[in-house]
């Protein structure tokens, strides 16, 4: 009878165990994968766990995740549950209240609770970093907190507690020796899920976050750019970690168990190993805050000499770089600091608009790395100064084509980091190279292709591509021709069914899974390194030139450093490492020829090099209303 | 009673400050147009109008809904056996399951949703194996499937916790009196095992529902940039069309929706509860 009943549950148990497992063991198996790919295992490797060992920032997001995740988690906990205890013998009404509210940040997209803190911070001119991320934590926790503890407790028998205080005990008496083991359970599950949401993180923790404090989830998202295995070998390690943990904490009990089993048989005395459990306890919480004061002196006390004279000169020894995600070579960061004794915090966005929300709500930067329509608004929107280009002589280093750019026409605000084109990549054994050259953009509307092109997700881009098709300007206003460019959209929508991706685009190209993709120029140099069935092309209709620019914004606490960092980049050396980790074209004119010429690292790789002189090349400008305009009608495209 | 009210008194005014000044900001913006500046607000519902009188507005509303509803669903039917299971296993056995079924939250949602694309990829493992049943190029990714597959994986550990929560607190000797009574094994589970499990049920429903409700990364990587829910479009208001007082409205006007069907929900549970008592 009990067998045939066991059996059932152990299927059970297993068929769940594969599903919630199978993800997390192709983590791991391609952690140790040759290739960036996340779809092909091309050979065994240990080089994403050299990398991440190797990355400063990513052992620093490990820490931060960990302790914020473990302090949200307590403080929640103790808070919550002693809340809804609380709450639970309260008035009715009071109690209703405040479970409205709680709810508030559970099912307020997180971007709300997100913009809605960082209003909040800013107004409170609290500044942004550790603390203000883990309070932004304390306060989402709680409410899940209560929202495990609070069934139980309405499920338990108020007398309880009357009869614990009948019988003398005080009220902290009652809670702690009868209500609190009564919900056991709903705290552990409370503490759970608390634990999980700190950990997994993002929206919030972006925004209320600064100075250089980033979580496990930040850094993924703004990696994401470029596949980065890197992040799978540290899911490993969280794996592990936790593993490790846990089993320890499953240990302990057993352990204990034995000890109090030989206590009991000898002449064990219970009022001793409760102290010596208590000075453990107590040991380890030094352990702790001492570690961690050590870190934050260890921190302050290695202001060398070099970094003294760098304060002499520069005023202050640290750089606030706020740039895109996966956007810098190898060495570019360590080799400045070494060789300028100063610390350079890096901070990553994955779009344009994102940065523009952080700096719209006052966090300072020292330099910025946009694109151009944003530089554009930028300077419309005076919130950047003008560069004292006599700092800056390495300018001379720009090839030519990049001397004078349309955001920046006077060449006062930006010196360019990388630039590049959009272009269709295409399958070369599936597609014929004559046809791709001959049709452009409208091979987007044919539909021998249907079902097997991604789109690039963006409003800019794809009205850029439906513009051009239909011959026209790509900073147009003209209702005629936008709505033209629409019904172009839909049409490719309706026809084509094309998938709509951003940056999954370049692994689902290399490992070749559709045939044709609009794809910026630097992503596409990765996609040809990797499948040599892959071409590039750009459209004889013209497209998008567009280029990426150092800019220092007003409020910079540190502008003569970020000249220094300008002028740095604009080396032959910083900029060669820069393009050839990244794929972007360089701006440094030596570079570019030898990356591109005769046995460079990209001569037969057609993408790396963007087209220049072509008329009907374009860059992007900045229009507010046309912004919003083509952001509400591509929505319709998609949803339709 | 005074002494247990003081005891939520320090939370109610966190709350006024993290959650309430951030939630007025909102409604302020909801009711504004162009109101990024104190000295030009305009008061307006141009906002809601804007949304409601949208045809595709209210079809992505209508869509988002509908996933969320069916995660849900699927979450609370193939949660609740394993839950039970779990619930009935011995001491330590369920703790180790429960920290089982909660490990894989703690690897980053991204990362997780990254190797369900490299699974569910064309050429990638189910494929594969679907190709040995004579399954052959079946497309998995960018699919209804993916995007609830992707949901229901990130967010079923929720559900079972919460179930479990609620079952491992129950009195096995009531199950056994009502066998004692005469009730065979179904009679047990509907008419005692069920409704006292409600609660956990109820809350597992709401984290379950209001993350599905407004999750825009799931969506977007499993089902393609085509598949726009309404996370999708407040994350565009904010961050790509910086329209704030739309996104605002946006969003409170999914409030609203979720408060009430809560109240619902709460009010079903507390008529269920009623009966019993």
């Amino acid at each position: 009878m009990k067998k045939s009943r066991k059996l059932p549950s152990r299927v059970i148990i297993i068929l769940t165990m594969l599903f919630f497992y199978l993800p997390i063991l192709y983590i791991i198996i391609f952690s140790f994968n040759d290739s960036r790919s996340l779809t092909h295992f091309s050979g065994f490797s240990l080089q994403w766990y050299e990398k991440m060992f190797a990355d400063d920032t990513m052992m620093a997001a490990v820490f931060y995740t960990i302790l914020v995740a473990v302090l949200a988690t307590a403080i929640s906990t103790i808070v919550g549950t002693i809340t809804a205890i609380g709450l639970s013998r309260s008035h009715r009404i009071l109690q209703a209240a405040v479970q409205r509210i709680n709810d508030l940040p559970v099912m307020n997209p997180d971007i709300i609770t997100g913009i809605g803190l960082l209003m909040l911070f800013s107004a409170l001119a609290v500044g942004k970093g550790f603390m203000t991320m883990l309070l932004a934590h304390i306060m989402f926790c709680i409410p899940y907190v209560m929202l495990s503890v609070s069934p139980k407790l309405r499920s338990l028998d108020p007398n309880l507690t009357d009869a614990a205080m009948d019988l003398g005990a005080t009220p902290w008496q009652a809670i702690w020796r009868v209500i609190v083991p009564q919900i056991k359970p709903g705290i552990i599950s409370g503490a759970l899920i608390a634990f999980t949401m700190s950990f997994d993180d993002f929206v919030i923790s972006y925004f209320v976050t600064g100075n250089g404090v980033q979580n496990i989830s930040i850094l993924v998202y703004t990696m994401s750019k470029r596949v980065n295995p890197s992040i799978n070998a540290l899911s490993t390690l969280v794996i592990v970690i936790i593993t490790l943990c846990l089993g320890i904490a499953n240990l302990v009990p057993i352990v204990r168990e034995r000890r109090a089993k030989a206590l009991a048989e000898g002449e064990g005395k219970p009022a001793m190993s409760r102290g010596k459990r208590r000075a453990l306890c107590a040991a380890v919480a030094c352990v702790v805050v001492i570690a961690v004061a050590a870190v934050g002196i260890g921190g302050s006390a290695a202001k060398t000499a070099r970094t003294q004279e760098a304060i002499a000169k520069y005023g202050s020894a640290t750089l606030k770089l706020y740039i895109w995600g996966e956007y810098l070579g190898e060495n570019v960061i360590s080799d400045f600091e070494s060789q300028y004794g100063v610390d350079v915090i890096v901070e990553y966005f994955d779009s344009n608009e994102m940065m523009y929300t952080k700096l719209q709500a006052g966090d300072s930067y020292d330099l910025l790395v946009p694109s151009d329509y944003m530089i554009e608004r930028l300077i419309e929107n005076d919130m950047l100064q003008k560069l004292d280009l006599s700092l800056i002589p390495n300018r001379e280093n720009l090839t030519d084509s990049l001397l004078e750019l349309d955001c920046d026409p006077e060449g006062e605000y930006a010196v360019p980091y990388f630039w590049g084109s959009v272009g269709l990549v295409y399958n070369h054994e599936n597609v014929d190279p004559a046809v791709v050259e001959a049709e452009g953009w409208d091979i987007l509307l044919d539909t021998d292709y249907a079902g097997r092109i991604y789109m690039y997700d963006s409003e800019r881009d794809s009205f850029m591509t439906a513009l051009k098709a239909l011959g026209y300007s790509m900073n147009t206003d003209n209702e005629q021709e936008l709505q033209e460019a629409y019904e172009w959209l839909m049409q490719c929508n309706a026809a084509m069914s094309p998938v709509y991706v951003t940056d999954e685009v370049i692994d689902n190209m290399i490992s070749g899974a559709k045939d044709i993709a609009v794809v910026y120029s630097g992503d596409a140099t990765v996609i040809l390194d990797e499948n040599e069935d892959m071409s590039y092309c750009e459209p004889y209709q013209g497209t998008n030139i567009w280029v990426d620019a150092m800019v220092i914004p007003a409020n910079a606490e540190n502008p003569l450093l970020a000249h220094e960092f300008i002028n740095f980049v604009l080396t032959y050396e910083a900029s060669y490492d820069n393009s050839e980790t990244v794929g972007y074209a360089s701006p440094n004119a030596q570079v570019l020829e030898e990356m591109s010429g005769e046995m460079g690292l990209y001569e037969e790789n057609e993408a790396y090099l963007p087209r220049t002189d072509y008329e009907l090349d374009e860059m992007f400008h900045n229009n507010d209303t046309l912004r919003r305009t083509l952001s509400e009608l591509w929505i319709k495209v998609k949803a339709s | 009673m005074k002494r247990f009210t003081a005891m939520s008194c320090p939370y109610i005014a966190w709350i006024a400050v993290m959650i309430g000044v951030p939630m007025i900001l909102i409604v302020f913006y909801a009711f504004t147009v162009e109101g990024n500046d104190v000295a030009t607000v305009r008061f307006s519902l141009s906002n809601f109008v804007r949304f409601v009188t949208d045809a595709t507005f209210l079809q992505v509303l209508g869509l988002s809904i509908y996933i969320a509803l069916l995660t849900t669903v699927i979450c609370v039917v193939l949660g609740y056996p394993v839950a039970y299971v779990i619930s009935r296993a011995p001491g330590r056995h369920n703790m180790i399951l429960i920290l089982l079924i909660t490990m894989p939250t703690w690897i980053n949602m991204l990362v997780r949703t990254y190797a369900w694309m490299g699974i569910l990829q064309s050429g990638g493992v189910l494929s594969t194996i679907l190709g040995w049943f004579g399954l052959e190029d079946v497309t998995l990714l960018y699919t209804d499937f993916a995007v609830v597959l992707g949901m229901v994986y990130n967010f079923i550990p929720f559900m079972i916790l919460q179930i479990h929560t609620s079952l491992a607190k129950m009195d096995g000797s009531l199950a056994e009196a009502a066998g004692d009574l005469g009730a065979n094994a179904v009679q047990t589970f509907l008419r005692v095992t069920l409704p006292l499990s409600l609660p956990g049920i109820i809350s597992g429903i709401t984290l379950v529902f209001l993350p599905a409700v407004s999750s825009f990364f799931i969506p977007k990587l499993l089902g393609g940039g085509q598949y726009v829910l309404v996370g999708n479009i407040i994350e565009n208001q904010f961050l790509t069309a910086g329209d704030w007082n739309f996104g605002s409205a946006i969003s409170l006007i999914m409030a609203v929706i979720i408060m009430i069907s809560m109240y619902l929900t709460r009010r079903a549970e507390r008529r269920v509860s009623a009966d019993r008592g």
